[in-house]
Formats: structure tokens, sequence, C-alpha cells
């Protein structure tokens, strides 16, 4: 019975830029628009990043622009990857410090020994160890590993640094180009192209994502520096080569020692070296998460917000569609037959601390959002009145059951803030797909985040407005 | 006349009894001293138990279609499941089937809930929470399979093999796994603390019936 609960049987419809349908669960309701939002509807922004290992946190700006390569490797690099803790090359899995006691030569009387604890990476999950490359066990727990060096790592970065440069400049000129000459007929696939030009050197997102003729802050770090230094960055072409290394000779006759051959995936993880034998997998520093906030396209508030620090779990804002919509869940379903009227228990939750009124209304025809169901579906008509979360209600036996006059027809049972109902559903279909139904329900809110107008007449502090939500149920195969 | 039939018959029991007994005895549990067996374990059939090997209770060992012969230093866990069983295709009752022995060697670790049908474990090896051997494995030295890792293939994994992952993917590792010593003193100390255990057999006395 725990598939009932299982949170894609019933879907809400979001009016988006495209039609959504996902469970309440996943679903944000933005209160100042009073209308859901999915996840694709909203824009994400990183906030920080932390690395999933050791939970430090690395403040997201600091992580993009720091540069400088002289600092001691125990601060961020700009590649967005912890310091601490490495990956195994062989599983991907965390690696781990072990350590273990060696005899080692005292510094002050060479024939006496005395055990020092060496210190050696592993993998607990495919048993890899930092032996097993040939790198030498630390005499310190961390900070002793290093990363080895690609030979190629000066050029590229150069390389870089033209191209941003190069972008840039690109980037003023056509600012420049646009508000000289006014030309609405330049085609679009021009502006188009600069933008993609700008990220493709890596100049960074946001730009994107920046209304016309707001100033471009992205680029204001940088423009500053180059301020500072306004010198040219050249680069030499790369040179072709005509003699090419050749095979050895016993390439095709060489028998393959299997477990010296690296995957592709382990290979790739390492674009920089892509060794082709195990012996050579060095262990990379573990790639960082991002914590994301989430904001309303519309209205540009906040949806979720969470807290900075990475061990906590909590939210500063948190607007999840569960804490204000009420939720439709399935609760049992009987035989579902062709063409035979068949009652399904529903349980309507009421997530807020009032009174809520709720009405379900079928899907008429001709309805344009009522695509999937294959079910005629007959919804109570009487509206249904939920009683609000009390908190303390566990608790406080005293307290008088409040009395709705329930029809049995229609409502089940009643539980705190719970009501089971009856729907009546008939299949209309005799295929093999699961028996959809959808009706709309439509129920009061009280909009909490609305400023306070300061009302001469002295009403009721908020007004309800009646939400209406498109729901789909998913109730399962027929049962001949 | 009676009671010379009741002596006479108590001394038939007694044979009898001896004779059972000694039958009885090559049956049961052949447990080295130094080892370490908790009551509550399950070991049926020939069994023959190493030196300083510690058995946890609720392990199991059932040696049906022949006998098991487990080294010194081995560590098997709770829950796991050493069983020399009969082959699918091949009824218990079916005559002509020889009773092959089940070979265990030293410092193998047989983790918690564990099951292993493999007829030779040589060394060293770990056999990791939840793995499934196969009977017609032959796990060599230094051998580790992993976590859940279902093996039952015709083969003879080669040394220092790992076997990790859902899709069981293999690499070998350039050390074996070390020998849990520290782990078998300590549990050599401490079970006796808190279980009764299994009568262990003296090598150079006669086999005696160990308590079930």
């Amino acid at each position: 019975m725990a598939s009932l609960l299982q949170p894609d049987r019933v879907l809400y419809l979001v009016h988006g830029e495209k039609k959504i349908r996902s469970p309440l669960s996943t679903l944000y309701f933005c209160r100042y628009c009073s209308e859901l939002r999915s996840l694709e509807c909203v824009s994400h922004e990183v906030d920080s990043h932390y690395c999933p290992s050791c939970l430090e946190n690395m403040p997201s700006a600091e992580a993009k622009l720091k540069k400088n390569r002289k600092r001691i490797c125990n601060q961020l690099n700009e590649n967005f990857r912890c310091a601490n803790c490495f990956d195994c090359p062989c599983c991907m899995h965390t690696l781990s410090t072990r350590a273990t006691n060696i005899p080692a030569p005292l510094p002050d009387d060479p024939s006496k020994t005395t055990m020092k604890k060496a210190y050696y990476l592993a993998c607990g999950f495919c048993r890899w160890t930092s032996r097993d490359v040939g790198m030498a066990d630390k005499s310190v727990a961390s900070g002793g590993w290093q990363e080895p060096d690609n030979p190629h790592t000066q050029r590229i970065n150069k390389l870089i640094e033209y191209y941003q440069q190069l972008a840039q400049r690109e980037k003023l000129e056509r600012d420049r180009k646009k508000l000289a000459r006014r030309r609405p007929y330049m085609p679009l696939a021009f502006s188009q192209h600069t933008i993609h030009v700008v990220e493709k050197y890596g100049l960074g997102t946001r730009l994107q994502r920046q209304r016309p003729g707001a100033p471009i802050t992205s680029l204001a770090g940088l423009s500053l520096k180059e301020g500072e230094d306004q010198k040219e960055i050249n680069i030499e072409p790369a040179q072709a080569l005509d003699e090419v290394e050749p095979l050895p000779e016993d390439c095709y006759t060489r028998p393959i020692n299997l477990p010296e051959v690296t995957s592709l995936r382990q290979r790739l993880l390492q674009p920089d070296f892509q060794p082709a034998g195990a012996s050579q997998l060095h262990p990379k520093h573990k790639h960082l998460l991002i914590k994301r906030s989430l904001r309303c396209r519309k209205c540009e508030h906040n949806l979720s917000k969470p807290e900075f620090n990475p061990t906590s779990i909590k939210f500063k804002i948190q607007l999840v569609a569960v804490s204000y919509i009420p939720e439709v869940r399935i609760m049992s379903i009987p035989n579902l037959r062709f063409q035979k009227e068949c009652q399904v228990l529903l349980t309507l939750t009421n997530p807020v601390e009032n009174i809520t009124h709720v009405t379900l209304v079928g899907c008429e025809e001709g309805d344009p959002e009522d695509i999937n169901s294959t079910a005629k579906v007959m919804v109570p008509t009487k509206e249904l009145v939920l009683a609000g979360k009390d908190a303390a209600a566990d608790y406080d036996e005293l307290a008088e059951p409040q009395d709705f006059q329930d029809d049995p027809d229609v409502v089940a049972f009643r539980k705190s803030n719970k009501i089971g109902f009856f729907i009546k559903v008939v299949p209309q279909r005799e295929e093999d797909g699961d028996v959809t139904v959808s009706f709309k329900i439509r129920h009061d809110f009280r909009n909490l985040a609305a400023p306070i107008r300061p009302s001469e007449e002295g009403d009721a502090p908020t007004e309800a407005i009646w939400l209406t939500h498109h729901v789909e149920l998913s109730l399962g195969p027929i049962i001949a | 006349c009676c009671e010379g039939f009741e002596i006479d018959c108590r001394k038939k029991l007694k044979s009898l009894n001896k004779m059972s007994d000694k039958q009885n005895a090559q049956k049961s549990a052949k447990i080295a001293a130094g080892a370490v067996v908790c009551v509550e374990s399950e070991i049926r059939g020939e069994v023959t138990i190493g030196a300083r090997t510690v058995v946890h209770p609720k392990a199991r060992i059932i040696a049906e279609a022949g006998p098991i012969v487990i080294g010194e230093g081995n560590l098997i866990e709770e829950q796991a499941l050493i069983i020399n069983s009969y082959p699918e295709n091949i009824a218990p009752d079916s005559e002509g089937v020889e009773p092959k022995t089940m070979t265990i060697g030293i410092n193998n670790v047989f983790e918690v809930g564990c099951m292993s049908q493999a007829m030779k474990i040589g060394d060293n090896n770990v056999i990791e929470s939840k793995a499934d051997l196969g009977r017609n494995m032959i796990l060599t030295s230094g051998c580790i399979i992993g976590a859940c890792c279902q093996v039952n293939t015709c083969e003879v994994i080669p040394e220092n093999t790992v076997i990790f992952g859902s899709g069981c993917q293999r690499r070998v590792q350039t050390e074996r796994p070390q020998p849990q010593t520290l782990q078998l003193d300590f549990l050599m100390k401490i079970l006796p603390n808190y279980h009764h255990m299994k009568k262990t057999v003296k090598t150079t006395s006669a086999v005696t019936p160990a308590k079930n």
C-alpha cells in the first residue's frame, strides 16, 4: 500500500512558460504572485560552494575570481575543488587517510629506531591505496598530497587569458556598435553569436540573464584589472609537426594486461592526463557542490534560500507548495473495472493554521488542461471544510473536537487537519495503461505576505483569495 | 537370571552407546584448542576448525554434502553462512555422490551476513558483508569480494583481486589485505566474557563428543 503514497501519483499543473505537471512536493508557491512554480519556471542562482566530505565552505565570489597561483595550496584554486579531500581515481569514492607505524631512525642517533607515523590515502570501497601508483607515504596527515603538474599548464593559461581579453574586446565593440548606430534590422543571430562567444571563453553565464541596458557587473572586476595593465597578450600559434612518434613495434602482438587498462570513465575524469594505465591514476581533489537559491522570474522574490552553513539543512526562506496548498493523496483504490463505477478514497490535508474551504470541480468537456484523463470522475459537490493545522493538538486532550456536519456519503473520516473523502470513477478506456482522472480544486488562501494596508474601517487583516489548481491522479491499471 | 539378563543388557547398551558415540563424533565439529566458537553458532556436519579462529554467535557452518575444513586465524562473523551443499542438479539421496571437502585457508575474514559456497578458499581473503560466493569459485590468496557482490562464475580468482561495486568490477591491488590479528586477539579475550563457548578438542587425546 506504500505505493499509493508515491509522490508521482498525484500531479498538480503549473502554469508557466511550459505547462508542467509534477507532484506537489517538488513545487514552490510564490505567495506574492499567488501561483505555483516549478523548478523550470524559477531562476537558479548559486549561493555558495562547499565540499561534500569535509563540509568546508567556500564563498562563491572568492572562489571564482581568485587566480593568484602563488598562494599556498591550502586555499582554493580556481577549479572549484576542495583543498583537503581527494577522490579515488578508481571508483570516485572519497579517500580516507590511514596511518601506519613504520620504524624510522632517530635524527640524533641513527642506530636506534623509533616508530613514526606514516600516512597514506586509501579508498574504503575499491581498496585502492596511494601506494598503488607509487606515491610515497607522507609524514603529515593532511596537506602533504600534491597533484601532479600538467606540463601544458602554462600554455593553456596563456591561451585562456588571450581569449578572455579577445572576448571582452569584442563585447565592448558590440556594445559600442549598438549604442552608436541603432539598426533595428540587425539580425538576431549576430547578437546571439556574440553572447555565445563571450560564454565560450568563460566570462560567465550571468551575462545571459542581464536585462538590456543594465550594467554588466561580472565584467566590472575584470575591467578594473585590465585597466591596470592594458598590455596586449600575444600568443604564439601552435606549431604543426611533420614527424609523429611511431607506435611501438609490439603494439599489435603484446597481450593486454586487463587490470592495468583504465576505463573510459576513469580516464576522462582526469582530462589533463587521460592515463591509459592504472598505475598512472593519481587522486584528484574533490569537486565542490553548490547551494542554490531559487527566485521567481516574474516578481523576482526569493522562493528558496538555504542557510549559508553547509552543515545546516534548514532554509532561510522556504516557500514550498506543501506548506500553502492543500494536498490530495490517494488512500485506497478498489478494483477498477471498465465502465463500472468505483469509489476511490482520497485524503485532503490542510497545511495552514486557519480553516480552509475546499471545493472540487470536475473538468468540463474540452478543457484544454485535461489531456491525460482516461476516466470520468464524479467529485463531491458540497464544499469541504478542513480544520486548521494545530501543532499542539496531539498533546491537548481537553480540546473539544470541532463539530463539522459531515455527510457520511462524502466524508469518510476526519482527523485533525485531514479528511478522507470519496470520489466516483468510471474508467472509460479498456487499455493497458493506468486509469487517470483529473479535477480542479478550489480553495481559499490567506496571503500573510501582503503588506498591511492601513484600513480605516478596521476590517479583517487579510482577505481570502480563491485559488484553483488542476490535479491529476493516476489510479493504476484496470483489473478485468 | 533376571539380574544377569539386566547386566548383559546394560553392558550391551554401554557398548552400543560407545559405538554410536564414535560414529556421532565423526559427524560433529572438531574444534582445535585456541579456537573461540560461540555456543549460539550453528555448526552441522563434519566441520574442522583450526586454532585461533573466532566464530561469532549466529554464524552458520553447515557441512551437508561433505566435510568442511577451516584453517587457523579465520574470523567468521555473525550471520555468515559457510555451506557445503549439494549441487543443484543432484538430489541429496542419490547414490554415487562422493562427498567433496571444502577447504578454507588461514587468516580469512567472513564478514557479517556473507554466504560462501566456494569449495576452495585460500589465505588472507576478505569476503565482505552480504557477499555471495557460488559453488564453482576458487579463491586464491588476498582476494576481496566486496559487499553485496554476487559472484558465481566458474573460475579461479587470481591473487590480490578486488571485486567491488554493483557491477562487480574488478581490479588488482598491489598488496594483500592485512591479517586481522588485533581484532582476533581482542575477540578471543572479550567473547568468552559474554558467551558460552563450544568445547574444544585436545589434539593428543581421543575424540570426545562436543556439546552442541
